[in-house]
């Protein structure tokens, strides 16, 4: 075994992580356009940010490897965790009381009857 | 690694020392390196500019306010990822700062836009009853 192992092994699963964070963040994007209405598209909206971002900062912090990409790249992450759920959920609340229409399929809105 | 502290000073002479201040050393000996970054960095590059027209394309055309607003806050988390893919590619650490900032630009302005859309329709009602002299009686009128 020559010593090049452990480098290539953390390269290719850096390259692992990109490859998966650039999958959810085009499924997102595709989300975005095809879905019927604004909830549904959110929905697909986070799931580009929280997982597609995840892994792409991941990938940068194993590839680069130094303590102060690993620290940023933490710090970063820690508040997108935080910061995409909230805008998200205030968005949809948002749209619901500026009575953005539903999907003509949707069977029923618990915040209306509310 | 040292780390230099995060002050007025260091950013000066960071801004002085000019744009090879944050390089990495390179050479961890990796035969995959010149691989990501020649190669697979721009591929990915172009693949989220691909998500951001698709963004783009939602900005333009979306029907409702909150579709532009979400649309734009997929598009700056778009932008973050191609900064970061940015700093691989240069080889430069100073991105991954620029972007924690394009995401707290992102969620602030999420923020606002929604503040401004949940309250809209009532401010509308407010301006129309204050308009029409009838409606809402003046305890409940909004400021």
């Amino acid at each position: 075994m020559n010593g090049d192992f452990w480098p290539t092994l953390v390269d290719g699963v850096a390259i692992a992580f990109a490859l998966g964070g650039l999958f959810f963040m085009i499924v997102g994007a595709v989300g975005i356009v095809r879905l019927p209405d604004v909830y549904h598209r959110i929905h697909s909206a986070s799931k580009c940010t929280t997982l597609g971002l995840l892994g792409l900062l991941i990938a940068a912090a194993l590839f680069v490897g130094t303590a102060e990409v690993l620290l940023k790249g933490l710090l970063t992450m820690a508040f997108i965790f935080v910061a995409a759920p909230i805008g998200s959920h205030v968005l949809a609340k948002a749209a619901h009381r500026d009575g953005a229409p539903t999907w003509s399929g949707t069977l029923s809105d618990d915040l209306d009857e509310a | 690694m040292f780390v230099t502290p995060l002050s007025i000073s260091n950013l000066v002479l960071a801004a002085a020392a000019g744009p090879e201040a944050g390089a990495v050393e390179a050479g961890k000996g990796s035969p995959l390196e010149a691989l990501v970054v020649q190669t697979l960095a721009p591929i990915g590059v172009a693949v989220l500019l691909l998500a951001s027209a698709l963004c783009v394309y939602r900005i333009v055309r979306g029907p409702h306010l909150a579709d532009r607003v979400l649309a734009s806050d997929t598009f700056a988390v778009l932008v973050v990822g191609i900064v970061v893919l940015l700093a691989i590619i240069l080889e430069n650490d100073l991105f991954f700062d620029a972007a924690l900032v394009v995401g707290i630009l992102g969620f602030v302005s999420t923020l606002a836009f929604s503040q401004y859309i949940g309250d809209r329709r009532r401010a509308a009602e407010a301006a129309r009853a204050h308009a029409g002299g009838v409606g809402l009686s003046p305890g409940e009128a909004a400021p």
